[in-house]
């Protein structure tokens, strides 16, 4: 119909025409006999090959029926030929078109065969044609090919009735010829199978005229619709580029039967009509119902359409097919592919063809009819919106999707969340070793369920975004129309556009799931005990059958059916493995780490189901995903199949795949998520206690890697969630996530009750103290100066009323004075400070005596002092230094005796005078303020040697976490004798190391601040054996604290976004290891032991080694303090070692602040967990409490959809200001 | 007030091991006010002399020294009619570190050593300066008519 038969149609084809009349005359059941028939009876010229196709089933259907119906016809292949080629130009495949590309003609065998191999796809038969694959495949029937590609159809033929013939049947009204086909008088002819297309309705149209004359169309006389034909006919065969609908390129013409263009069509019409034809959906007849006799351009024409969907458009799509192949993924840069739009474009086209030609949708699910309904109407709706876009020229325009504010999200999970507490529980098989909370007992029945929910002994239930529809059995002029056996129905996803003739059943894809339990709840053990709990066994006669099978396909993806893989960040991949460990009965399970194929691991071997021994568990890194797909895609791009890599993470198809910390993929565009994407696996799972970080499109990325049916599709996800939450429809757009998520997502938050009133998880004890710090006169005269001027900035702000544009100003000096409440020199000018620390480096070198001074070290230098004066007995002993290294000597042994000013004893933080005099720290600055204050020169209170304030060291013992004030119980017992006791106590407990720390330090950073003094008076009150975390949003703050810890003696270590990921996890397990042995410890120390059978590596036996191994215990122990920066500590830490927390500033929001205490107190946490939170007296910090508190109250209030806007938020600001500063 | 540990402490060790020719007992109803005696010095004018003193530790005691004052009448250039006692730890050279100890075995070693060249007693001094036998002799007769009773 949209072809001239005079120019396309090639002479050969009239020699088949001839053939096959002769052929179809033979009276059969054939359903080709009412076409025959027709053939026979009607030889107007008008007779176009649409009687043909009207009757030419699609041949593969039609041979089936014949073979079956009436096996004793031998029916003429080129009868079939024929048939291929009357209808080439209608399922897309050209015959022409393809002989001329081939380049020689062929037999119609031959082109037959092809055309079958290919489906119909042009593309593809001439790539059969080439590559010679055809003359292998079957025989004339060529079945399979179509089968793969026309199983939508495969039942119909299957059910033969045998139908009255048609009778000669008198042609019908001329005009159009399928109602010529349709014998009037007796029944309606019916059709073994589904014919290349089919009637579904009609509409009328007003075109256009675009040229002038007379007589050129009247009514009644048929019209051809076709596409501009600047286009040539040889991209239709695929052309999903091609057929990209742009601007301008919508054209639809309609010739009269001469092949003179007419006119066109309306843009309105034209714009969805061309889409249809182009992605050959439709297809159209137009008779004229009216036109002017004299025709001028620009006349309106009157048209009726009649339309017909092609057979084509219900084969599974190329487009879909396509999205699984290489080429789609090598262009996977692509923001939004090509087929994204094309789907599109094809969407919006139907649901305004139904509209148009008025079919309604016959059955819908009861439960769902009234959401359908609305479902359509708005796909319609955003399909405008959506069709609009494109067209308007910025095809790339992929703005960032809003974000989610957080009172939706909270909405969002609500329903996620409705956590049945009677929910059945699931009990992990023995080998689990680790016992399951209830709630986690319920997750891994939930899993459970979810994994083998297969689709048996549950009824077919319509996918409920599928709509049915039954042909029409009247036409437009309520003549009747053949029936099809079998298929009364068609079926439509007005959301995808995607037709079909099979029931679209709803199915569960998935089976898997996300488990979205909030941090600390134990996903990766629900995880575990699932994959204890289901698992295939590796059966030992299996052994040889599989691997039979699998030789038989050597370069294709393996089944690996007892293996999990999981995906989790590089940081946790050792935490997964000893977790995967410790779950388990020894033996049980096989963890294998897998970095990389390179390694020579080849994993289509390992996890074959022949191999007994493959892995249970494998665990990888993102990173190694991503390498190996990339590899993987180079390979392909370079190389057929052949030389496929061996053995990567892609060659395997897993039990199960798990990703942890999915937010990782939450960009659906990233080539992470990407490669994710496309690894193989029965059984999908995501771990995230974030399944949305902040847009909605993070879920989809996470639905996209489930495959869950329909949403991993983005355009229907973006019609259908993404549009209408940027139109702001925020309640629409959420509930249907909800619905998304609902089945998918298990969601508990530590903040759940049971019925009862329990918390899910029975945490600890947490208490909150709001600890006020007093700054010194000097800090707080800083303090004021700085506030003073902040101040006057924001009331000059106020004035003048541009306190908004000032706010960078203001909040700059709003740091300011909040790093004033933490130290003073935080504020200062960097290069000052650099200055006095070089004067305090140059003072310390004349001094000979640094701030920080080892005693050993001191000793040792006296002592060689002494030895060198001595072995040159020439000179005399200078014997001050002979008195210093006695003295020092002295401090180590009795600074903890009794102070000669207090005489308490052991002195209260020993301190020495340069003179090494030693003395209560106080009693010393006490004597020192003493005898200042009576204008008298300081001197010592023993040898009266002057001193000054600078002049005192404190005596700081190190080791074992002893806090700075010493009980007297941890204090290495005062010996009377020095030496006796070093004997007594050498072996056991060395002199602890002691280290001299100047009071009043020459350099600015080492003195303490109000905060810092009250953190460490803090710690000192702490019962060794319990770990402190303390957290600032200023890592220049840590490094002040962290030598004030040192100088205290204090072991710590520290974390900050500063560090490579392999430092932190570094610091993170010193920081975790408790302070006994543990297992793992153990088994280390065993396995190096050479004496396998040794007890216990804590026992050693006796041996020369003894003293050193006890020796290096004090130092080796774990640190006792984490100094952490509060955004680094944001993220899936676990610091359940330490149970108390400092937060030495506070932020804007508590939320932040919340997050970082719930490192520590979470899941895993045994005991009670104090919090003290550093807020500086009278300050600015007292008043940021305030904002917290505010803001809290602000979102509470917040109900959904209410976004205030920019004014709002800027009102809130100034508030915000003012509670700052009034 | 609580007595600081320093005092307690030292009067437990004077009380405990005495120091010979030398007692100091607090005042019951004041612990910080001490008896003292102090046994002049063999080969001294005040040989076989028992002085009392008294002592009182002030507030900020051991910042500042303790206040101390001969009782018993005294011949001594060092030492003027009302008791007061010129000695160098006692006023510019107090340390924390010396104790009521220290400070009553400095005494007595300044009675068998009378410092005339830094005195408190000008008149004292003069004398023992110009006629020292004259002025050990007085100060023998006063030791027998004040400190021998």
């Amino acid at each position: 119909m949209d072809y001239d038969p005079a120019h396309e149609r090639p002479l050969k084809k009239r020699r088949f025409f001839v053939d096959d009349s002769s052929d179809a005359t033979a009276p059969t059941t054939d359903p080709a006999a009412p076409r025959a028939s027709f053939d026979a009876s009607s030889s107007r010229a008008n007779e176009d090959n649409g009687v043909n196709d009207f009757f030419t089933d699609h041949t593969q259907g039609l041979e089936n029926a014949g073979q079956q119906v009436q096996p004793s016809t031998s029916v003429p292949t080129s009868k079939d030929v024929i048939h291929s080629h009357g209808q080439n130009a209608i399922d897309g495949f050209d015959t022409p078109t393809f002989i001329s590309i081939v380049g020689e003609q062929l037999s119609p065998e031959t082109l037959l065969k092809i055309r079958n191999a290919s489906g119909g796809n042009l593309e593809r038969a001439i790539n059969i044609y080439f590559d010679g694959s055809w003359k292998i495949s079957g025989g004339v029937q060529a079945a399979r090919p179509s089968q793969t590609t026309l199983t939508a159809r495969e039942r119909a033929p299957l059910l033969p009735t045998p139908t009255p013939v048609p009778s000669s049947a008198a042609p019908g009204p001329v005009s159009i010829p399928d109602e010529v086909a349709k014998p009037t008088n007796a029944g309606p002819p019916r059709h073994m199978s589904q014919p290349s297309r089919r009637y579904i309705g009609a509409f009328g149209v007003g075109a256009w005229a675009t040229r002038s004359g007379v007589g050129l169309v009247k009514h009644g006389d048929i019209v051809n619709i076709e596409r501009a034909r600047s286009q040539p006919l040889s991209t239709r065969g695929r052309g999903g580029k091609q057929r990209v609908n742009n601007k301008g390129d919508v054209l639809t013409r309609f010739t009269n039967s001469d092949g003179q263009e007419i006119g066109r069509l309306p843009r309105e019409s034209a714009e969805w009509v061309s889409t249809l034809l182009d992605q050959k959906v439709c297809e159209l007849r137009g008779v004229c119902v009216f036109a002017p006799d004299r025709l001028r351009v620009n006349d309106t024409i009157y048209l009726q359409l009649w339309c017909y969907l092609r057979i084509e458009a219900f084969q599974p799509r190329i487009l879909s097919l396509s999205a699984d192949n290489n080429r789609a993924t090598t262009i996977f840069e692509d923001q939004e592919s090509a087929e994204e739009k094309q789907l599109r474009l094809r969407q919006v086209a139907l649901v305004k063809l139904f509209d148009e030609i008025g079919l309604q949708p016959m059955s819908q699910d009861d439960t769902t009819k009234k959401q359908k309904k609305e479902g359509l109407l708005r796909a319609a709706e955003m399909a405008d919106q959506d069709s609009k876009k494109p067209k308007n020229g910025n095809d790339s325009e992929e703005e960032e999707p809003a974000e989610l504010e957080e009172d939706q999200l909270d909405a969002l999970y609500k329903k996620a969340q409705s956590f049945d507490f009677n929910m059945p529980e699931a009990q992990p098989p023995s080998t689990f070793a680790l016992d399951l909370r209830k709630y986690q007992k319920q997750a891994l029945h939930w899993m459970l369920a979810k994994e083998k929910d297969k689709k048996s002994g549950r009824e077919l239930s319509m996918h409920p975004l599928w709509e049915q529809y039954t042909w029409p059995l009247k036409d437009v002029d309520d003549k009747d129309l053949p029936a099809v056996e079998g298929i009364k129905h068609f079926y439509v996803n007005p959301y995808s556009g995607e037709l079909s003739l099979d029931f679209p059943a709803q199915e569960q894809h998935c089976l898997g799931g996300v488990l979205a339990d909030e941090m600390g709840l134990g996903k990766t053990i629900e995880m575990l005990s699932l994959v204890h709990s289901h698992r295939n066994v590796p059966l030992a006669q299996n052994s040889n059958g599989t691997s039979a099978s699998n030789l038989m396909r050597p370069s294709g993806v393996v089944p690996a059916p007892y293996t999990t893989l999981v995906v989790a960040p590089t940081s946790l991949l050792a935490q997964w493995e000893s977790e995967a460990l410790k779950a388990s009965l020894p033996g049980s399970m096989k963890v294998l780490m897998y970095y990389g194929n390179e390694k020579a691991v080849n994993l289509r071997d390992l996890c074959s189901a022949s191999n007994l021994a493959a892995p249970n568990v494998i665990v990888t890194s993102y990173g190694v995903v991503l390498a190996e797909h990339r590899q993987q895609l180079t390979t392909l791009a370079s190389a057929s199949s052949a030389s496929w890599t061996p053995g990567n993470l892609f060659s395997v198809d897993f039990f199960r795949v798990i990703l942890d910390e999915a937010h990782i993929i939450k960009n659906r565009r990233s080539k992470t998520a990407r490669a994710c994407y496309e690894l193989k696996a029965t059984h999908r799972w995501v771990l995230t206690g974030t399944p949305i970080v902040n847009r909605l499109e993070d879920l989809f990325s996470l639905v996209r890697f489930l495959k869950v049916e329909p949403w991993n599709n983005f355009s229907f996800w973006k019609t259908f969630i993404t549009t209408p939450f940027e139109n702001k429809e925020f309640v629409r757009a959420l509930s249907v996530v909800q619905t998304v998520l609902e089945p998918l997502v298990l969601r508990r938050t530590k903040t759940m009750k049971t019925p009862e009133g329990e918390p899910l998880v029975p945490l600890p004890q947490r208490t909150v103290d709001i600890v006020e710090v007093e700054l010194s006169d000097q800090e707080r005269e800083i303090y004021n100066h700085i506030y003073t001027r902040a101040k006057q900035t924001f009331n000059n702000g106020v004035e003048n009323g541009t306190l908004l544009k000032s706010y960078s100003t203001i909040f700059a000096q709003l740091l300011r004075l909040r790093q004033t409440c933490c130290h003073p020199i935080l504020t200062r000018n960097k290069v000052i400070v650099a200055d006095e620390e070089d004067a305090a480096a140059a003072a310390d070198q004349s001094n000979e005596l640094k701030d920080d001074m080892d005693l050993q070290e001191l000793i040792d230098r006296f002592t060689a002092a002494t030895e060198n004066q001595t072995d040159s007995p020439a000179e005399a002993q200078d014997p001050l230094q002979k008195f210093t290294a006695l003295a020092l000597r002295q401090i180590q042994t009795e600074s903890s005796g009794e102070c000669p000013i207090c005489s308490e004893e052991p002195m209260i933080d020993p301190a020495v005078t340069s003179c090494w005099h030693s003395a209560c720290k106080k009693c010393l600055e006490d004597y020192i303020q003493h005898q200042t204050d009576k204008n008298v020169q300081p001197r010592c209170f023993s040898c009266r040697f002057p001193l000054t304030a600078q002049d005192i060291f404190e005596v700081i013992r190190h080791g074992n976490g002893t806090p700075p004030t010493p009980t007297p119980a941890l204090q290495p017992p005062p010996s009377s004798d020095p030496d006796g006791g070093e004997d007594l106590y050498g072996s056991s407990q060395p002199p602890p190391r002691i280290s001299l720390r100047r009071i009043n330090p020459l350099s600015p950073s080492a003195h303490t601040s109000a905060k810092i003094h009250a953190l460490l008076t803090h710690l000192a009150r702490i019962p060794s054996g319990s770990k402190s975390v303390v957290f600032s949003q200023f890592t220049s703050f840590l490094d002040l604290i962290s030598p004030q810890l040192t100088k205290a003696g204090i072991h710590h270590v520290r974390l900050d976004g500063t560090m490579p990921q392999k430092a932190r996890a570094e610091v993170l397990a010193q920081f975790n290891k408790t302070e006994t042995f543990s297992q793992e410890e153990l088994d280390e120390a065993e396995s190096t032991t050479p004496l396998a059978n040794t007890p216990k590596p804590t026992t050693p036996t006796p041996s020369s080694t003894k003293p050193r191994h006890l020796s290096k215990l004090p130092t080796e122990t774990s640190p006792t303090v984490l100094l952490i920066s509060l955004r680094a500590g944001g993220v899936g830490l676990n610091l359940t070692s330490a149970n108390n927390v400092f937060m030495m500033d506070p932020w804007w929001s508590f939320a932040i602040e919340a997050q970082a205490i719930d490192r520590v107190h979470r899941m895993g946490q045994t005991k009670d967990v104090n919090v003290v939170r550093f807020v500086t007296k009278e300050s600015i910090e007292g008043r940021m409490l305030k904002v917290q508190e505010r803001k809290m109250g602000i979102a509470g209030s917040l109900g959904m959809g209410g976004d205030g806007g920019e004014e709002e938020k800027r009102k809130e600001r100034i508030e915000e200001l003012r509670l700052l500063f009034e | 007030m609580a007595l600081p540990k320093r005092i307690i402490k030292e009067t437990e060790r004077l009380l405990a091991e005495p120091v010979p020719g030398i007692t100091a007992v607090p005042h019951e109803d004041n612990l910080r006010y001490f008896d003292v005696t102090i046994h002049g010095p063999a080969q001294s004018p005040y040989e076989g002399g028992v002085f009392h003193l008294e002592l009182f530790l002030p507030e900020d005691y051991p910042m500042t020294p303790p206040k101390i004052r001969f009782l018993t009448k005294i011949y001594h250039p060092n030492i003027d009619r009302l008791g007061r006692i010129c000695l160098d730890v006692l006023k510019s050279n107090w340390s924390p570190a010396l104790q009521i100890r220290t400070i009553l075995l400095s005494i007595q070693i300044l009675l068998g050593a009378p410092n005339p060249d830094d005195p408190l007693a000008n008149d004292v001094a003069q004398r023992w300066k110009e006629d020292e036998a004259a002025a050990i002799q007085t100060a023998k007769e006063w030791t027998r008519t004040h400190a021998m009773t």
